[in-house]
């Protein structure tokens, strides 16, 4: 759905479930996942349908992934770390 | 026993708005703490503008133009302003309105406690409820943007941009400038704007109605095909969009897409107004709820028993007041601090003419998606995936206000904590409710946290809970603790 307007120097790595994925430094997670091709992001808890990063600036929480362990983190928030491991969000349906 | 003040102001979000504010308060000698979630200055209008200055590409540069690079001035003199204690990537999950502030960073929070609080949270998109609204490759305008801003992420494959609202040309004109044609825009609103619209056209207004009708012509002489008044939009796929359908002049029309960018015009985010009970009044044109202000922001509370007793110390500025722009948003920031300050302050021409162009775009750019009542498939909360139909099930049962909707059907309980669905059920009780004139729709109660904040970080909260230390210190002084037989 993306590409980058002009050749990237990636400077570090992040993981999304283990698979490698470049990243530069103070991009968020989001947008590396969403440059690498990354689809869906997650499934829902509801039905088990695909979501992935509607709004961007943290309003509609779609973007939840799992990061270092830590669950339901906003993807469009968060800044990538290297050797960050990431993760679809594994909320089970309540 | 009251906490001390960790600071005279603290001003939540760092756009135009909250950093005019900042600026204008530590000039005089204030001490300001600001608190924002983006890691760098800026709020989405001007977001990542220092390091697109420093590295991004000409090109880049070029297209996101001179409303984007006239940002850098103000986010200078913010940085180098003194007695600006600026914390980024900092949620806010409470605000009270006696300036107590709730905060997370980094798995850490606190609460933080100011002689008063200026609100500059901005605002955010109108949420876009139609079939497929849902699916993964439906983005809105500003999340488009915002790729483009922060890491020169550009659509590729088969676009088409949807809805209305001055951000959706913007966003098409710099896809075209950046060599990304669009398949097709699919425009809710009318090809030429009313007598009702042009009537509200001001003087003031000149220049960025030009600006819109040179971008109108550069789309068409681009060969981008554009059709209007849209209804009936819908996008299909399985996985992801892969198609998309609306009906225009009375045609169904069908396009093939890997892209489809919505947008229906920006309303004022309201979360932390509501949580600390300030009055919101619903605007039936708006489909949104504003806060009710006077004219330096200053906010007030809503009617009935207060919590946290009966003064008010928050203002409200920029875009979550009153929708302007930037420029309009940095020159009401300043009035708001200089007003929380000084008690009172001056409209300054200068604003007035910064909002002049907008009473003109309401009127031609009206809420598309949102100007009919949803059908019954289509998803209204999008992170309980309950449909209009779903919900009028259950109003049919009896309910009659969000509350008891919230308590049935889970609407509005998911992670967003009804930041997209909020308005679209109010409206789905209001048509059942026969009220002569039509009551305006009711929020639901809000309760801290208003963003998701975890256990471990609320175990370690800094700085007392305001509320909790004069209880204790009440406690204290009646002897309650001494004098208890244990049996509490």
């Amino acid at each position: 759905m993306f590409a980058p307007l002009t050749s990237i120097t990636p400077d570090l790595t992040i993981y999304f479930q283990g698979y490698a994925i470049p990243a530069c430094h103070g991009e968020t997670v989001a947008a590396a996942l969403l440059r690498a091709g990354v689809r869906p992001f997650r499934k829902t808890p509801v039905s088990g349908a695909p979501r992935m990063p509607f709004c961007m600036i943290g309003h509609c929480f779609e973007c939840l992934v799992d990061i270092d362990e830590t669950p339901d983190q906003q993807a469009c928030l968060t800044l990538v770390a290297d050797g960050m491991q990431v993760m679809p969000s594994q909320k089970e349906n309540l | 026993m009251t906490p001390a003040l960790d600071s005279d102001l603290i001003v939540i979000g760092a756009g135009p708005a909250g950093m005019a504010a900042a600026i204008t308060a530590s000039k005089a000698g204030k001490s300001v703490i600001l608190l924002d979630m983006q890691p760098t200055p800026g709020g989405q209008i001007y977001r990542n503008l220092e390091h697109n200055t420093n590295s991004g590409s000409a090109q880049l540069m070029a297209a996101l133009g001179d409303g984007y690079q006239a940002g850098l001035d103000l986010i200078r003199r913010f940085r180098h302003a003194d007695g600006i204690d600026y914390r980024p990537q900092t949620t806010v999950w409470d605000l009270r309105p006696d300036g107590v502030v709730g905060w997370a960073a980094k798995g850490r929070a606190g609460y933080l406690r100011a002689r008063h609080v200026i609100l500059a949270t901005g605002a955010m998109e109108r949420p876009t409820p139609f079939p497929g609204w849902t699916l993964p490759g439906v983005m809105t305008a500003g999340a488009v943007q915002t790729l483009l801003k922060t890491s020169s992420l550009l659509p590729q494959g088969k676009v088409v941009l949807a809805g209305t609202g001055p951000l959706l040309f913007l966003v098409a004109h710099q896809l075209v400038a950046l060599g990304v044609r669009p398949e097709l825009l699919a425009f809710t609103h009318q090809a030429n704007p009313g007598f009702h619209a042009l009537k509200k056209l001001r003087l003031g207004a000149l220049r960025p109605v030009l600006r819109g009708i040179k971008w109108q012509r550069e789309l068409k002489r681009a060969g981008v095909p554009m059709h209007h008044q849209i209804t009936d939009l819908i996008a299909s796929g399985d996985e992801r969009v892969e198609a998309v359908s609306f009906r225009s002049e009375g045609q169904m029309h069908r396009q093939e897409c890997d892209l489809l960018i919505v947008h229906d015009g920006i309303i004022p985010t309201h979360d932390l107004a509501h949580v600390a009970g300030l009055a919101l009044d619903w605007d039936t044109k708006d489909r949104a709820w504003f806060p009710r202000t006077d004219m330096a922001g200053r906010a007030m509370l809503a009617e009935g028993p207060h919590a946290f007793g009966d003064s008010c110390n928050i203002s409200i500025s920029g875009d979550a007041r009153l929708r302007g722009g930037a420029i309009a948003a940095a020159h009401h920031g300043s009035i708001a601090a200089s007003a929380a300050i000084q008690g009172q302050a001056q409209e300054p021409p200068a604003l007035r003419k910064a909002l002049a162009v907008q009473p003109f775009l309401d009127a031609a750019f009206p809420p598309g998606f949102n100007h009919a009542q949803p059908a019954d498939d289509v998803i209204i909360c999008r992170c309980e995936e309950l449909t209009a139909g779903q919900l009028r099930k259950a109003i049919a049962t009896g309910i009659e206000d969000l509350d008891q909707l919230r308590g049935v059907t889970r609407c509005g309980m998911g992670p967003c904590q009804g930041r997209s669905c909020t308005a679209n059920a109010a409206r789905l009780l209001a048509e059942t409710r026969n009220d002569i004139p039509p009551a305006p729709p009711r929020l639901f109660r809000a309760r801290p946290p208003v963003r998701p904040i975890s256990l471990g970080a609320l175990a370690g909260l800094s700085g007392r809970d305001p509320a909790l230390a004069e209880i204790s210190a009440m406690t204290n002084f009646s002897g309650l603790e001494k004098t208890g037989d244990g049996s509490d």
